[in-house]
């Protein structure tokens, strides 16, 4: 099939950027988008331009290095899809795409699709962790954890920190990554000992960042490659309201 | 102040809470103020509705309801404003073409531009019934009669109830979330009656503004 791709071009963080057209014959069906794009980045090579730059590493949908807009939908029209996992086989010849990086204050474009997502390292350096002595590990199972629990920490877990529901929220809001490690920690015993802190200082910095706040569009969950479910922000938000108000934290 | 109350107001976290409470106070209003508007409806020529509005003004309690209040609405529309700003300065460039996954609705995505409605619905409101307070007074339902009987008014009144509606459509449950009150065997029943709430007191208070239009009791 062709495409016509209306790609967003930007040389470096300080350059303006714009929307740029190309026609690619010859896309097959079978391919995924970033093969797409591959094919596109060989020919722009062949006419000594400059490639298309877009994160990438495992393309299987596992690591959340991927990620763009495809016609305003986070990781393109599937649900619970990564951009890499995107086939073309849901598009058909003669269709426009206008590809686009995530936008947001916290994100700023460092080249084309390449966005700088090190706020949200940030986030995570501020409690997404748990404190464990180091040394031989501890025997499987040593700490039983109902399998509900279990259960419920995995879904909040699968989180990849692709960025794509700050890129779907209309806010530009962060709620869902943050609240995904906030609830995830809370459910498990190892999670207990810094739970006031983690939540107080992960919302701290998501706000330092320059990310919205959220209300409730639940666009998030719906465009998140791995369907973390909205009940983690109201979580987050319950375990705010706690460590606020019951908790010795920030007298 | 403390420190961990200023923590608290100035969080996105903590911000949203503050808008929530604020917000279900307001329905909270809203459900009275309803109830005891329906006394319009008497049939009576009034009399129920100046005994009723003749018990409000009469409360030693009033003033400081008023104050409450003002300060609910004052506090919800502050709040509002701060993070509506914020949040578009979340995203300094938006999409050249918007999509979505299908949960953004319209009443979400209207909540700032609705919310604006409201307020200038609720200044033409004071105007009306609480700046004439003494006209207002005097013979309650009938001053309700003749502000009402005027199309201008009474359209004026329509758009800021159907704002209402579309902001009350999208508030209760989005209330529940942000105070963090989200069960698997409680939320979704809670969010039906919050659509339930918001088409009643659509309906409700719509209803005053069409009755007066067309003429009232004393047609
Ligand atoms: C009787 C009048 C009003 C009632 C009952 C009401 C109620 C509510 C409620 C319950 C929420 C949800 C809060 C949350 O999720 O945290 C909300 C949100 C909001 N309100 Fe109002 N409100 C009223 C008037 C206004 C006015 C006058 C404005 C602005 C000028 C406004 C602007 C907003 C905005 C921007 C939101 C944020 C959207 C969201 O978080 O869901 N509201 N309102
Ligand atoms: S490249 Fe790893 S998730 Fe897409």
């Amino acid at each position: 099939m062709t495409l016509n791709l209306r790609i967003w071009r930007q040389k470096d963080s300080h350059a303006e950027g714009a929307i740029e057209s190309y026609e690619l014959p010859g896309v097959s069906s079978d391919m995924s988008f970033l093969e797409m794009l591959d094919i596109l980045n060989e020919q722009l090579i062949g006419k000594g331009e400059e490639p298309v730059s877009f994160d990438h590493d495992c393309r299987e949908g596992v690591c959340g290095s991927c990620g763009a807009m495809v016609n305003g939908q986070v990781h393109g029209p599937d649900t619970e899809t990564t951009l890499c996992q995107l086939h073309m086989r849901r598009f058909k010849d003669g269709d426009t795409l206008q590809v686009e990086p995530w936008r947001s204050a916290a994100f700023p474009v460092l080249k084309d699709l390449v966005v700088d997502r090190s706020s949200f390292d940030r986030i995570q350096q501020a409690g997404g962790y748990v404190s464990v002595a180091t040394g031989s590990p501890p025997d499987a199972n040593s700490v039983p954890i109902p399998k509900d629990d279990a259960e419920a920490a995995f879904d909040y877990a699968e989180c990849i920190g692709c960025g794509g529901c700050v890129a779907a929220c209309p806010n530009g809001a962060a709620m869902l990554f943050t609240a995904a490690k906030v609830a995830h920690l809370k459910k498990l015993p190892q999670g207990q000992p810094e739970r006031e802190r983690r939540v107080l200082s992960m919302v701290d910095t998501m706000d330092k960042e320059g990310f919205g706040a959220c209300t409730n569009h639940y666009e998030c969950t719906a465009a998140c490659p791995k369907g973390v479910p909205i009940d983690a922000i109201a979580t987050m938000n319950r375990e705010y309201l706690r460590a606020t108000f019951f908790s010795k934290e920030g007298v | 102040m403390l420190s961990w109350i200023e923590r608290f107001v100035s969080s996105s976290v903590g911000r949203k809470a503050l808008m929530a409470l604020t917000g279900l106070m307001l329905i909270g209003f809203l459900i009275a103020h309803l109830a005891g508007n329906l006394s319009l409806f008497a049939g009576d020529g009034g009399t129920a509705f100046d005994a009723y509005a003749h018990a409000i003004s009469s409360l030693p309690i009033l003033p400081i309801a008023e104050v409450a209040l003002a300060l609910l609405f004052l506090g919800h529309i502050y709040l509002a404003v701060k993070t509506t700003r914020e949040n578009r300065r979340a995203r300094p460039q938006g999409y050249s073409v918007t999509g979505t996954h299908g949960e953004k609705s319209f009443a979400s995505k209207t909540m700032f531009p609705t919310g604006v409605v409201i307020l200038a619905f609720l200044i033409k409101h004071l105007w009306d019934f609480r700046l004439q307070k003494e006209a207002f007074e005097e013979a309650p339902y009938a001053s309700v009669q003749q502000a009402l009987s005027d199309p201008l008014t009474a359209s004026v009144y329509m758009l800021g109830i159907l704002a209402l509606g579309i902001h009350l459509s999208h508030a209760f449950g989005s209330a529940l979330q942000s105070l963090g009150a989200n069960h698997p065997k409680y939320t979704p029943a809670l969010r039906a009656i919050g659509k339930v709430l918001a088409v009643a007191l659509t309906l409700g208070f719509i209803s005053i503004p069409i009755y007066f239009w067309l003429g009232g009791s004393s047609s």
